[in-house]
């Protein structure tokens, strides 16, 4: 009676997913699998085609590999800045820690847009960068600072820099801060105790600001437009492109090879970090 | 004592938190090879004192030394004992050959060693054949024996032990007790234990310190501490006891002849002639009489039975009584109109001078 009560319950959300979800996700990748048509969505013949012909181009490689690169320097500049962050954090008694974590919240508060044109302000030719360094006259002429990978690099990691922050600092406030003194008993010295104990037992907080971060860089379109023009474009700006140009099948695989490239990369990260083995129930 | 026997010893120590003083002006010696239990109520300060001893806490005043050596400035990496926690707090993403390593790899010893003494550890608490689990796969018994493992493998100074077996059911922690005072008999570890279990401590020590408030109200061997209180905190916090009062009427030395509604009884206590005193008897101590029997008239309130023994709450002119009797002899019933007495060696005068 209960059971059944609890599976009338699952129906509404599980329908939805599937409808709204799980649906139109399998009839994409059957989009992708046809030619290109001119009148339709998509022609009449199945091909593997859509895929052949990106995975075989060097400037869909290129694209490919900027992706990849922009997503491991946001992941390490990210981790190397928020973790310090998140320690500093977890430090503090829970009244300031939780002013500390609303202030890391705030940005995210404000639209991607108008963050992103901020940083065209400070980028810009006629940007703050520029001037002031043409005005104390350490260059002759404005730097092209915009529209660049490290300035895609720069905006994103900033805007996500807040998750990966929350993240650890989460994961470090709820470890029991026994375990430390449990190292520093056997020997273990401040420098010692941290490399062995504290950063193992954070993986579950590195794992989850992991993950949030590079999804929500492989998913970004409008902050790595403003910033990264025509130039350095990315993996989603080249699905955009698809779409506008009114080639579904090849937006449509072109999407899914994003897909691929961010379950493998989860993957990755969840085998590198592993961080079941600290979640387990400790009892 | 000289330094030389006494492997912690703490002078004057004093730590205030805030507004509150959990530790005040302690002085403590532990003697190398015995386990000495810190037994009080919670908040009493014994864990504080623990911690101290530890290095996590340091103290506002006095000196902390172990082995002779002050380690009142070293950190807790730098001093030499290891710890068991209440929480075991084992390495959850080690395994349980690891957990025990973990130690020696902080001290360096070289691969091939490490491995043996591991195993060494692992087979004196009977878990050898279990190194390569997880602590999340292990039950509460088992992690408690790693624990111990992971500390006693480094040969510690002192061992120090915050409430071990405090998350252990009933049997298992009275299985534990025994198997905890072998294997630190066996090794000649000075260990200092936190209870806040009597029972616990009378069972596993050499000597205990009663804690109340930031002071140690009395140190000495489970037997003294139990047989000989010297106030009524500690009596009382040590299992039940009766309270009498009493006048002292004459003196011979260190003597005293008390008179009680019992009648006269000489004991040893301090006080001159015309004070009044508090006199506690164990309530195994404390025997039923039939009626016409001399001693303190009382009629049984309550009988409750135990096993192994009956628990007879009784009323008296003296006060309520409580007496514990073995099931083998006399029984007697509620209402039942008895006398109380008890040997003068089984009283004790309480807050004497303290020895």
């Amino acid at each position: 009676m209960k059971t059944a009560w609890a599976a009338v319950l699952l129906v509404p959300p599980l329908a939805m997913t599937l409808l709204f979800f799980v649906g139109p996700v399998l009839y994409l990748f059957w989009v992708s699998l046809h030619e290109p048509s001119q009148s339709e969505l998509y022609g009449a013949a199945l091909t593997p085609q859509n895929y052949t012909a990106v995975l075989g181009d060097s400037f869909y490689l290129g694209i490919i590999r900027r992706t990849l690169g922009v997503a491991a320097a946001i992941l390490a500049l990210s981790l190397v800045i928020g973790y310090p962050v998140a320690y500093f954090v977890a430090l503090l008694p829970p009244r300031r820690r939780m002013l500390v974590l609303l202030m890391l919240i705030f940005p995210l508060m404000v639209s991607n847009v108008v963050r992103a044109y901020g940083w065209v302000a400070i980028l810009g030719r006629r940007g703050v960068v520029n001037t002031g360094l043409l005005g104390v006259g350490m260059i002759d002429a404005p730097l092209d600072l915009l529209y660049s990978t490290p300035a895609v690099v720069t905006g994103l990691m900033t805007i996500l820099l807040p998750y990966m922050v929350i993240s650890i600092a989460n994961a470090l406030t709820a470890l029991d801060r026994r375990y430390e003194e449990a190292a520093q008993a056997l020997g273990a010295g401040p420098v010692r105790t941290f490399l062995h104990v504290t950063l193992p037992l954070s993986t579950p907080g590195v794992a989850s600001g992991t993950l949030l971060v590079l999804l929500l860089t492989l998913s970004a379109y409008v902050t790595i437009t403003l910033l990264g023009g025509p130039r350095s474009k990315l993996l989603v700006s080249m699905v955009y492109d698809g779409v506008t140009a009114f080639q579904w099948p090849h937006a449509a695989a072109l999407a899914f090879i994003l897909l691929a490239l961010a379950l493998v990369l989860t993957a990755l990260i969840l085998a590198l970090l592993r961080p079941g083995r600290v979640q387990g129930t400790g009892r | 004592m000289n330094d030389a026997r006494a492997d912690v010893r703490l002078a004057a120590v004093r730590k205030t938190f805030g507004s509150v003083v959990a530790v005040d002006d302690i002085d403590l010696e532990i003697p190398r090879g015995t386990i000495f239990s810190l037994l009080g109520p919670s908040g009493c300060g014994k864990t504080t004192t623990l911690r101290l001893i530890a290095g996590f806490e340091r103290p506002d005043a006095g000196e902390v030394y172990i082995r002779g050596q002050c380690v009142t400035p070293i950190p807790p990496y730098r001093r030499n004992f290891s710890m068991v926690f209440q929480s075991y707090a084992l390495f959850p993403h080690l395994s349980v050959a690891e957990n025990v390593a973990f130690g020696l790899r902080m001290r360096g010893m070289a691969r091939e060693e490490r491995a043996r003494a591991v195993s060494e550890a692992l087979e004196l608490v009977k878990l050898g054949a279990l190194a390569d689990r997880y602590p999340r796969q292990l039950s509460g018994g088992q992690q408690q024996r790693v624990a111990l493992a992971r500390a006693i493998v480094i040969k510690p100074a002192v061992l120090l032990l915050d409430e071990p077996l405090g998350a252990l059911d009933k049997m298992l922690r009275e299985e534990m007790q025994i198997e905890l005072r072998n294997l630190q008999q066996r090794l000649g570890i000075t260990a200092v234990f936190v209870t806040h279990d009597q029972e616990e401590a009378l069972t596993l020590s050499d000597c205990v310190a009663v804690m109340r408030n930031g002071v140690i109200e009395q140190t000495g061997a489970p037997r003294e501490i139990y047989d000989r209180p010297h106030n009524e905190f500690v009596a009382g916090f040590l299992g039940a006891s009766n309270f009498i009062d009493g006048t002292i009427v004459a003196r011979d030395g260190a003597t005293a002849i008390v008179e009680t509604p019992a009648g006269r009884m000489s004991l040893l206590a301090d006080s001159g002639i015309g004070k009044r005193v508090r006199i506690a008897i164990r309530p195994e101590r404390l025997r039923i009489e039939p009626v016409a029997a001399a001693g303190l008239p009382a009629r049984v309130r309550d009988i409750v039975y135990r096993g192994p023994v009956t628990h007879f709450y009784l009323d008296s002119a003296a006060g309520p009584l409580l007496s514990y009797q073995q099931n083998a002899g006399a029984s007697w019933s509620i209402g039942d109109e008895v006398a109380c007495a008890w040997d003068a060696q089984s009283a004790v005068v309480l807050d004497r001078e303290r020895t």
